[in-house]
């Protein structure tokens, strides 16, 4: 037992001790890119904002653009520590205040948007390995083409066109109807939409995954032994080959997690969808490099920490990790 | 396992829901809900990195300014119920309307109008957009006070306000330019802090104006709670609240189609196509009276330094087409930035003319060489329409597709050689010239700006409509033959009418002020 | 059962060439896209068609007529000339981005898995730190840095998508380089390059073929999702991902197919070509996938 977690112990640390380089790549680049981007954000007090270059130094001096770049990532790190993401150049908000604010609507719509797609690929997947080429096998095929072959921003407005203007059933917009939490139907009825776009656009990739996953685990041995000891077909894919692939499938939803985020811009975009993808897309668009090397860290931190936890799940779930080379 | 990937969803759905809920369902106050394509940046007027019709408009809803800006250019009363003229034409007097009040209850008086002014004028505070008060007496060009000097504002009494200029200036004249920049601020609320933080209080996070609506809460860049003030001097509409979200403008005019929208900002604009599509869906789709947009092509004169050659651009465009495409039959083509149907006029015509492009071309020894063309992505086709047409002359372009900010940067330090531009035309004859031929924004690159301040400063001296018209015809000639910008055409917007709010003053809203105060909603 | 058998194991003694060619559905894909990348080089020039023209005569927004075949766009130019023309850069842009992240994915997967250590730690840390972000957001930064160009986007992507192919490679590895005929090889003194090449490489690289088709169609919709944000292919080009834009107006959504139909069932019929030959390959390479 005391060896048991000495193992699991070093295991931890071994892991951890990989996700600091990585957590230091991740800043540097962030601080890099958005720095060498083209035109500061003095460049947009332009025409008709009655701006003068008195107006630009002050500015620059105020936000500590002066000082030289290797300073500033250094000072920009300090603040990271103690959770200081600096202000905004466009509100002068806080940029963690802002994040906070976007935090719950985001996980809410890539929440329930990666939950339906799960719900959607798990079964659908499992079936289409099982019988490979039957109807279940097409209609995951067909569903990972609209998925990998929709834009994203055309499964918005062809929805918001069907089932908000045509039919009237859904709103086109917003999280609640009037401008708070007025009830849950209310905001489920907002959610539907975009969590449904969201949950196409990543159901293709997982039932793909899935179903590899799931024909992969179908030629392992104790599969064969399972089939072997005169177990039924339903009862092989329901007990095991099920079970097997539920690991792999799990790794591909959480390496996934980055991509549904980045596709979420666009989501949260049209939809006017409080999140964080819409934080990130007026960031980019106003060039309000703190906003975006906020929220790009946030979620590439958040990813990170998610691993990790992975990683842990996986060490107590199944001891072969813990021992092998993590 | 299975109980673990369980517990893992019930905790995404219930870290989700409980981020966003919770809070008590009061009783159901009458919203309308107001769309808008961009984000507002700051609550705080002049502390606006952008200085976005954006944040204006959102502005004028908190904070109160001196008049209301009809799209005609005639001017009603708000902060102040009227305006005359004083010593010789140097001054003007506004009479404050004595039922004014901010949102603390606190009367608005003529001290609030001079201390906001003595405030954003003053070097230490870090305010944006103070050039707007570099007319006034006092200031230097950047709208900073000069040490020593006295500052053009002064409270004569506690409902007069007199603000002197530089130059004699009429109360019509001042309040169409500067109207939409000068809002009153709660200074009462200001006076034990330094100028220098101003900017740093929490006042604006949660700010307190005298304006049609109070603020309620926010997520900024996203969606903007109001509630309609009850004392406001003109009156209130007969709704409780106002939500502004911001939605891609994709999804618009869908959002009002589908109900879930009562109006969006500015002033409902769509396109003849749209205007059909919106038709059809049962929307009413009114036209705007007045032109509402001046397209313009903004030059380089130092990278295009010969006249000869920026005359033959001119001449190369097919404005007929480029304004067709562009309105769709709701534009006239222009030679000039005269706004049509106002009080000043211009004899000057435009023919497209590709031979006398092509000679005018040779005389200016144009060597071949490749200009960029700068626009905004909406724009993009309009610019390989330009560029075809100049194409055929023999004049080669490339096109540069760039956000609106970084187009007038990169128009201002010379990175582009012609950028594509539109403005909201205004009534006076110096609208378009007077802030962008003078030295502080000179952002068509002219060499030598001596000959336009000439007319420019004549034209704003001058009193009398017919001594400013013959000045204006000698400027419009000036700027005919060495052509700093083309003008190209004026251009008309249709409105889609909100199904639900009667009284909406639709056009004006492309001055930034919307007559929020009249609206009423249908069948109430 | 039997004769199943004994076809499949004719099939497994066959060439992959061989095994490709013998597998039906993979061929079909593989020539509608050759059929494709024809007709987007040929039919331009064939049928004398200018994308940039604008024919003000035809108008704007002109319905399909003999003249214009898909009609026109917003500025008179003809959808089908723009419609063959973006599908040159449309199909450059997926096929050769697809093509530089495998270029950079193979060999640093490789070395990572097969000389461990310093390599491993530090190019495995690399793709963690690329991994972690979305990379739509990524893939914005630069191309603001760089300037929105075909060319530009092309290597953007490329640069950028290296990561999961690298991983693919490097697991693969990993198991390879264990195996008793790599340990024997290498027991013999073969040159590590030559080890790679010839014994480790044919045996790790079969589920990149499925992988590299995957990531061309994705390429060309993240170009789309760039035109969408506003950072698209330079005016007055055209590609498939900026025509479908025209979707986002929503009288062009619901009154003119002709104009946003073409290039989406272009890019969808792209993406199902190419998946199809991924698939296709994937199984001739690997004998142990079929199916």
């Amino acid at each position: 037992m005391q060896e048991e977690a000495n193992i699991m112990g070093r295991y931890l640390r071994r892991r951890l001790l990989t996700a600091i380089p990585v957590f230091f790549g991740i800043t540097i680049l962030v601080f890099c890119m958005l720095n060498l981007a083209q035109g500061s954000i003095l460049d947009l007090m332009g025409e008709g904002s009655g701006a003068t270059d008195a107006d630009r130094a002050a500015l620059a001096a105020s936000l500590g653009l002066d000082r030289p770049l290797p300073q500033r990532y250094l000072a920009w790190l300090g603040d990271l520590f103690r959770g200081d993401l600096g202000t905004s150049y466009a509100n002068g908000k806080q940029v963690t205040d802002l994040i906070a604010q976007r935090v719950g609507p985001s996980l809410l719509l890539t929440g329930t948007g990666v939950v339906l797609a799960v719900a959607i690929a798990l079964p659908l997947g499992v079936l289409a390995a099982w019988r490979p080429r039957s109807g279940w096998d097409r209609a995951a095929s067909a569903l990972s083409l609209v998925s990998f072959g929709v834009p994203g921003f055309f499964l918005c407005l062809a929805g918001i066109f069907l089932f908000s203007v045509t039919l009237g059933w859904l709103p086109a917009h917003g999280m609640y109807a009037a401008g708070r939490f007025a009830g849950l139907p209310d905001l489920l009825r907002h959610l539907i939409l975009p969590a449904g776009v969201v949950c196409l656009s990543s159901v293709g990739e997982l039932v793909k995954q899935t179903r590899a996953a799931c024909l992969e685990t179908l030629g392992e041995d104790y599969i064969r032994t399972a089939r072997a000891k005169g177990l039924t077909d339903r009862a092989v894919m329901v007990r095991h080959a099920f079970r097997g692939s539920l690991i792999p499938v799990l790794t591909t939803i959480l390496s996934h997690i980055p991509h549904i985020l980045g596709g979420s811009v666009v989501v949260e975009q049209i939809f006017g969808w409080p999140g964080m993808g819409s934080l990130l897309f007026s960031g980019i668009s106003g060039r309000d490099y703190a906003v975006v090397m906020g929220v790009t860290v946030v979620i590439a931190l958040a990813v990170l920490l998610t691993n990790l936890l992975l990683d842990l799940v996986y060490g107590l779930v199944d001891p072969r990790v813990r021992y092998g080379k993590g | 396992m299975r109980r673990l990937i369980a517990l893992l969803l019930a905790a995404a759905l219930t870290l989700g829901l409980t981020a966003c809920g919770g809070e008590e369902q009061a009783a159901e106050p009458v919203t309308v809900r107001y769309g808008l394509s961009n984000a507002w940046d700051s609550l705080m007027p002049y502390n606006s990195p952008s200085g976005s019709n954006y944040t204006r408009i959102i502005c004028d809803k908190i904070y109160d300014r001196l008049a209301y800006v009809h799209a005609d250019g005639t001017l009603d009363p708000r902060g102040a119920t009227g305006w005359e003229s004083a010593d010789d034409g140097m001054a003007v007097l506004f009479h404050l309307d004595e039922k004014a009040a901010f949102h603390d209850g606190t009367p608005v008086t003529a001290q609030h109008w001079a201390d906001t002014i003595s405030l954003i004028t003053d070097p230490n505070c870090p305010a944006l957009g103070r050039g707007t008060f570099s007319v006034l007496a006092g200031t230097d060009s950047n709208g900073c006070a000069l040490e020593g000097e006295r500052l053009g504002v002064e409270a004569v009494d506690e409902y007069t306000l007199k603000l002197t200029f530089k130059s004699p200036t009429t109360p019509e004249d001042f309040l169409l330019d500067k109207n939409r920049e000068l809002y009153v601020l709660p200074t009462h609320l200001l006076a034990d802090t330094d100028p220098a933080e101003v900017m740093e209080l929490d006042l604006w996070d949660a700010p307190v104006g005298s304006g049609p609506c109070k603020f309620v809460e926010e997520i900024p860049g996203s969606q903007l709670v109001l509630e309609v003030n009850q004392d406001y001097q003109l009156g209130c509409p007969d709704f409780d609240r106002l939500v502004v979200t911001v939605i891609d403008k994709s999804n618009l005019l869908p959002s009002l189609i589908s109900g879930d929208l009562d109006y969006y900002a500015f002033g409902g604009n769509v396109s003849v196509e749209d205007a059909e599509t919106a038709r059809a869906s049962g929307l009413e789709v009114a036209e705007g009276e007045v032109p509402n947009t001046f397209y313009e092509l903004m030059l380089n004169c130092q990278t295009i330094p010969s006249a000869q050659v920026r005359r033959a651009i001119d001449l190369a465009l097919d404005k007929e087409a480029l304004c067709l495409q562009s309105t769709q039959g709701l534009g006239e083509p222009t030679a000039t930035d005269v706004t049509p149907g106002a009080e000043y006029t211009c004899s000057l015509t435009w023919q497209r003319d590709v031979e006398g492009a092509r000679t005018l071309l040779e005389q200016g020894g144009y060597d071949g060489r490749t200009y960029s063309l700068a626009c905004t992505s909406n724009r993009s086709g309009l610019a390989a329409l330009m560029q075809q047409e100049l194409d055929e002359v023999g004049i080669n372009v490339t096109i540069e597709t760039v956000d609106s900010a970084a187009l007038f940067s990169g128009m201002a330090d010379g990175k582009y050689d012609m950028a594509i531009a539109s403005h909201t035309p205004g009534a006076l004859p110096l609208w378009f010239t007077a802030s962008r031929l003078s030295e502080s924004n000179n952002i068509f690159h002219i060499a030598d700006l001596e000959p336009y301040t000439y007319y420019i400063d004549q034209i704003s001296a001058s009193a009398g409509w017919e001594k400013r018209q013959v000045l204006l015809d000698k400027l419009q000639e000036l700027l005919a033959d060495q052509r700093p910008f083309i003008p190209l055409w004026f251009g008309r917007t249709l409105h889609v009418q909100s199904p639900t709010v009667d009284n909406i003053d639709y056009p004006s809203s492309s001055f930034s002020n919307e007559n929020i105060w009249a609206w009423r909603m249908k069948g109430a | 059962m039997e004769r199943g058998r004994a076809m499949e194991e004719k099939r497994l003694d066959r060439s992959p060439w061989a095994r490709f060619r013998a597998d039906r559905r993979a061929m079909v894909c593989l020539f509608v896209l050759c059929l494709e990348i024809l007709a987007v080089l040929l039919l331009p020039s064939l049928l004398g068609l200018e994308p940039n023209a604008s024919d003000l005569e035809a108008g704007f927004w002109a319905p399909p007529s003999a003249e214009h075949w898909l009609g026109t766009d917003d500025v008179g130019r003809d959808l089908l000339a723009r419609l063959l023309s973006g599908g040159q850069v449309s199909l450059f842009i997926g096929l050769s981005s697809a093509a530089i992240s495998a270029a950079l994915g193979v060999p640093l997967g490789l070395l990572a898995g097969y000389r461990r250590g310093g390599w491993e730690f530090w190019i495995m840390r690399l793709a963690d730190i690329f991994q972690t972000f979305p990379s739509i957001v990524l893939v914005l930064c630069l191309v603001t840095l760089v300037g929105p160009s075909a060319l530009n986007i092309v290597l953007v992507l490329g640069l950028l998508g290296w990561t999961g192919i690298a991983r693919l490679v490097y697991g693969n590895t990993l198991a390879v380089r264990e195996q008793e005929y790599v340990l024997a090889v290498r027991a013999l003194g073969a040159r590590t390059g030559t080890i790679l090449r010839r014994n480790v490489l044919p045996n790790v690289v079969s589920p990149v073929w499925c992988s590299i088709p995957l990531r061309a169609g994705r390429a060309i919709l993240s170009e789309s999702s760039l035109s969408f944000l506003g950072f698209g292919i330079r005016a007055p080009q055209a590609s498939w991902g900026s025509m479908i834009q025209y979707a986002s107006n929503l009288t062009v959504l619901t009154s003119r197919p002709w104009v946003w139909l073409p290039p989406g069932l272009c890019i969808i019929l792209t993406v199902l070509c190419l998946a199809g030959i991924g698939d296709g390959l994937r199984d001739a390479l690997d004998p142990r996938f079929h199916s």
